[in-house]
């Protein structure tokens, strides 16, 4: 038998949580593991696939947060624990955690691009020998965009920690885009010894590489993840196609000296 | 092995063939052009020889047999999806060698990129064989001898039509044996061995000249010229871009199929993502995406060019863009980078 | 020179008064406004010869000719012979007894027509080649209409402002299986026409078959053939327009979805609806006015007869044309003044 690759399979929704006024994070039933940085097709039927990355997982279970934007996520936010959700994948190639793996990690996202990196997150706290340190700067627009609250303040613990806002003024929080804060990364005493992973939206990932190099980041030392309109996931549909990639098969996750090079 | 065949034995043949396959090739529509009273010569099942349109380019190309515009491929209910079903009739499909070579390059997306097949592609490619329609002059537009897909080798049988009957050159043993009672007729198939459209191909050297490219002002042009209408890639052999669909029944919204279309890069919202970011916003950059696929980037991919030169693009294009003039443009600009001072920054 | 001369005759042979005395304008009917190019040279000829050596685009696309002297009048009809039988009897099959003595009516009520699908990307059927065969229907004749063939709804051929205007008009078919849901053809009608179509949530197209105007926009946009013309041609006919001093008006609709045998039929009643109109003695006036005189549902009744409409065909129940009020109460008058039609109607204007 042919192996239909686009077939999704049904996962029961175990939990829904809240995580601020626009985003929702979706616990569904599933055995697929995937690698830290890949994505997956979601699929709700009536309304159609997305690409969503796992913010979590774990023994029998995924975790997808979700932003209220495009039809899928709107229709999303009308389901409840027990109904059921089409998943196919996991999908791309994640972060590479061989390059990763013993050396000082300095993770930099924007916005929603915390949830592709979380689960790597989650790793470097629970296995404190799998890197030598963690460095994040994570930015939000507002206060209403913050995600993974409980998250953030747990790192705050084990690794150095930069969270700012782009406009408003808490406690606690920093205030400007994330790139005003690359310099405060000791890229230095990291002693050719670190990895940089950035997420967040296209324009953020180019200024806060940009940003990097200028402080004396090595291009290659740095990876950053493609968001782009994963329709098919499985090179055949076109629309995430860059140059000769594809950022569904080759990506998402791509080291800065090839994603420099690519222009939409 | 050669055949001659009157057209009343060949529609016989045929006829005995239409019970195991189904047999498409371009056919005539009548009046049903762009413009009032033009006809479009597209594929489809036919039921005599001389239906086949065998005087003119076909307006659109064979692709539409394996990859149908439109394309169930799912149902669903509530808690699952289900594959479409298809019947087990055999295909054959009358084409001239460039589409017959177009196959190897959509294949080379449709099976193997990734390392996934295309499920629906796939089980309906192992059903098909190609007669090939022998090609020896080709039109105005065409310049397949240029992109090295003048010639074929893949076919079960290559025809060539003549005034009362045809003449065949049947490789497929299991099509031979159709045969069986027509007196054997030496025929070799004859190719295009020139076209009045000759293209150089580009060559790009590196990524540092391929973004200065599409940087170049050349693509300016097409702001203004190029619609985006994308009339050029659903007649292109070669496109491959498809969107898929979710469609629910009116009676019961929780019952319903999932649907793939083609799409185009050429159409407003190709690249648009979920929250309204889209990546390329002028039509100067929708063209160059489209031109530089063509016949650079997948070549960089799968080490072949993509266009097969069927031509099909400009004779669809209402805004009279050729695309082989396009190629030209882009050597010039091409040579205008390379030939530049190297700068020291 | 002291002339004397009888104006409405030389008018019925197609030679208009000049203001210079004994000065003509020939009028050289054009059916369709397209003609074999040869007939230039011939018309230059004409020109050069007898007229003033002026050349005018007749404003319903005859040739005119000003300038011709009185007296070259015959030597001029003798000249146009050839015209007459090459593009009257020959080209439109018009009958002809006498081709010797010039257009045996008036000729400048042409039957115009916009270029058409012979040429245009936006046109739906051929304009001229109808036109042709309305012709030998309604010329030569002592009554007058207006008729003008458009081929598509942008209306340039000007159907809006005859007596009668064609429109050409395609019914569309949808193939939903060809189509890739891109919205061109949503685009296209709300800015071209009527905005008929809708990309709907399965990403295909609905429309509202009643308000489409039958243009063709969504055809000539769409990338995949999913919009096709089916074969027949449609006309939308419109009616009663004028212009002029007293009531000038835009037409309104008629007929619409028709085909070309219910016009060719309708063509046909044309001299017995107006010879029933002014009681059989013809008048120097156009259409317009005698579809006043009867009244719409009159003309509507006389007209219609024996037609056999075509199964898509719509008719207008009632007309309600809207003037231009250069004064007010312009239709309020004594009584004895009111319009008349048919046996016992009184001439006069």
């Amino acid at each position: 038998m042919i192996i239909n690759p686009v077939m999704p399979k049904p996962c029961k929704i175990i939990d829904i949580i809240r995580e601020n006024k626009n985003e929702y994070t979706f616990r569904v039933e599933s055995d697929i593991t995937p690698e830290h940085g890949q994505f997956l097709q979601l699929s709700i039927p009536k309304v159609g696939e997305a690409p969503i990355s796992a913010s979590g997982f774990g023994d029998g279970y995924l975790d997808f947060t979700i932003r209220s934007v495009g039809k899928v996520t709107n229709e999303m936010f009308a389901l409840k624990p027990g109904d059921m959700l089409f998943l196919r994948g996991a999908y791309g190639v994640g972060w590479p955690i061989e390059e990763i793996s013993g050396k000082h990690l300095v993770v930099i996202t924007g916005g929603t691009g915390l949830a592709p990196v979380k689960s790597l997150l989650s790793k470097c706290l629970n296995e404190p020998e799998f890197v030598k340190s963690v460095f994040i700067i994570s930015g939000f627009k507002n206060e209403d965009g913050i995600l993974f609250k409980n998250d953030l303040e747990s790192y705050k613990k084990n690794f150095k920690t930069v969270y700012s806002l782009d406009i408003d003024k808490i406690d606690g929080w920093e205030v400007g885009f994330v790139t005003e804060h690359v310099n405060k990364i000791p890229i230095k005493d990291y002693e050719d010894n670190y990895a940089i992973l950035v997420v967040g939206p296209p324009v953020m990932m180019k200024f806060t590489a940009l940003e990097c190099l200028k402080n004396g980041a090595k291009e290659e030392n740095i990876w950053v993840s493609f968001e782009r309109k994963m329709s098919c996931a499985i090179g055949k549909c076109g629309h995430c196609r860059i140059d000769e990639v594809y950022v569904c098969l080759d990506g998402p996750v791509f080291n800065y000296k090839q994603a420099k090079d690519l222009v939409d | 092995m050669g055949f001659s065949l009157s057209l009343e034995k060949a529609n016989a043949i045929l006829n005995e063939l239409k019970k195991e396959y189904r047999i498409y090739a371009p056919k005539r529509f009548e009046k049903q052009g762009r413009y009032s009273d033009t006809d479009i010569i597209r594929y489809d099942e036919i039921d005599s020889i001389e239906e086949i349109v065998t005087g003119e380019k076909s307006t659109y190309s064979p692709k539409e047999v394996l990859f149908p515009i439109t394309q169930t491929i799912l149902y669903f209910t509530e808690d699952e999806y289900r594959e479409t079903k298809m019947d087990d009739k055999k295909i054959l499909i009358f084409m001239r060698p460039c589409d017959i070579n177009a196959r190897k390059v959509q294949e080379r997306i449709y099976m193997g990129n990734g390392g996934f097949d295309d499920f629906y592609y796939k089980r309906l490619r192992e059903k098909v064989k190609f007669v090939m329609m022998e090609c020896t002059k080709g039109w105005d537009t065409c310049f397949c001898v240029s992109m090295g897909t003048n010639k074929a080798t893949n076919y079960a049988a290559a025809v060539r039509f003549l005034e009362d009957g045809i003449l065949l050159d049947v490789k497929d043993e299991e099509l031979q044996g159709y045969f069986a009672d027509v007196a054997k007729a030496p025929f070799e198939v004859e190719f295009i061995e020139g076209n009045e459209t000759v293209v150089e191909l580009p060559q790009i050297p590196d990524k540092k000249v391929l973004n200065a490219i599409k940087a170049h002002p050349m693509w300016d042009e097409y702001n203004s010229r190029c619609i985006a209408c994308g009339a050029c890639t659903i007649a292109c052999g070669t496109c491959t871009c498809f969107t898929t669909t979710d469609l629910f029944y009116t009676q019961n919204a929780n019952v319903g199929e999932r649907r793939r279309t083609y799409s185009s890069c050429q159409i407003d919202g190709f690249d648009e993502m979920a929250g309204g970011l889209i990546f390329r916003k002028s039509y100067a950059d929708t063209m160059r995406y489209k031109v530089l696929h063509k016949v650079h980037d997948y070549k960089e991919r799968f080490g072949e060019n993509m266009c097969v030169g069927c031509g099909r693009c400009t004779d669809r294009c209402p805004q009279f863009i050729s695309f082989s003039h396009t190629i030209e443009k882009l050597n010039h600009a091409i040579k205008e980078i390379c030939e530049q001072p190297v700068s020291q920054s | 020179m002291n002339h004397d001369i009888d104006i409405k005759n030389t008018r019925i042979n197609c030679f208009r008064q000049s203001k210079i005395k004994g000065e003509f304008l020939l009028q050289m009917r054009v059916p369709g406004g397209t003609l074999d190019a040869k007939y230039l040279e011939f018309v230059q000829h004409i020109c050069k010869t007898w007229g003033n050596g002026l050349f005018h685009f007749g404003m319903r696309q005859c040739f005119n000719v000003p300038g011709i002297k009185y007296e070259s009048i015959p030597a001029v009809n003798a000249y146009i012979k050839e015209y007459l039988e090459g593009v009257e009897v020959g080209m439109c099959n018009v009958k002809m007894d006498d081709t010797e003595h010039g257009f045996p009516t008036i000729g400048g009520r042409n039957i115009m027509s916009c270029i058409g699908n012979e040429h245009c990307i936006k046109a739906n059927v051929n304009t001229f080649a109808l036109a042709r065969k309305i012709e030998p229907l309604i010329f030569p004749g002592h009554y007058h209409v207006k008729i003008a063939v458009a081929g598509c709804p942008n209306d340039c051929g000007k159907a809006h402002f005859n007596d009668f205007g064609m429109i050409g008009i395609a019914k569309m078919e949808y193939h939903q299986e060809r189509c890739i849901g891109c919205g061109a053809c949503v685009d296209a009608c709300s800015h071209h026409a009527t905005g008929v179509l809708k990309l709907n949530e399965f990403n295909k197209i609905d429309k509202d078959d009643c308000c489409c105007v039958g243009c063709g926009e969504c055809t000539l946009i769409c990338p995949a053939s999913a919009w096709t013309r089916l074969p027949t041609k449609f006309f939308r006919v419109l009616l009663g327009a004028r212009t002029g001093k007293q009531e000038a008006r835009m037409a309104k609709t008629f007929l619409t979805w028709v085909t070309e045998d219910v016009i060719l039929q309708l063509f046909a009643n044309w001299p017995k609806f107006s010879a029933w109109v002014l009681d059989y003695k013809p008048e120097y006036l156009h259409g317009g006015h005698l579809i006043d005189r009867a009244g719409y549902q009159k003309f509507k009744e006389i007209m219609l007869d024996g037609v056999k409409l075509n199964p898509e065909a719509k008719v207008a129940d009632n007309i309600y044309w809207a003037e231009t009020e250069y004064r007010r109460d312009i239709h309020v008058k004594p009584l004895a003044e009111h319009k008349k039609a048919g046996p016992g109607a009184t001439s006069g204007h």
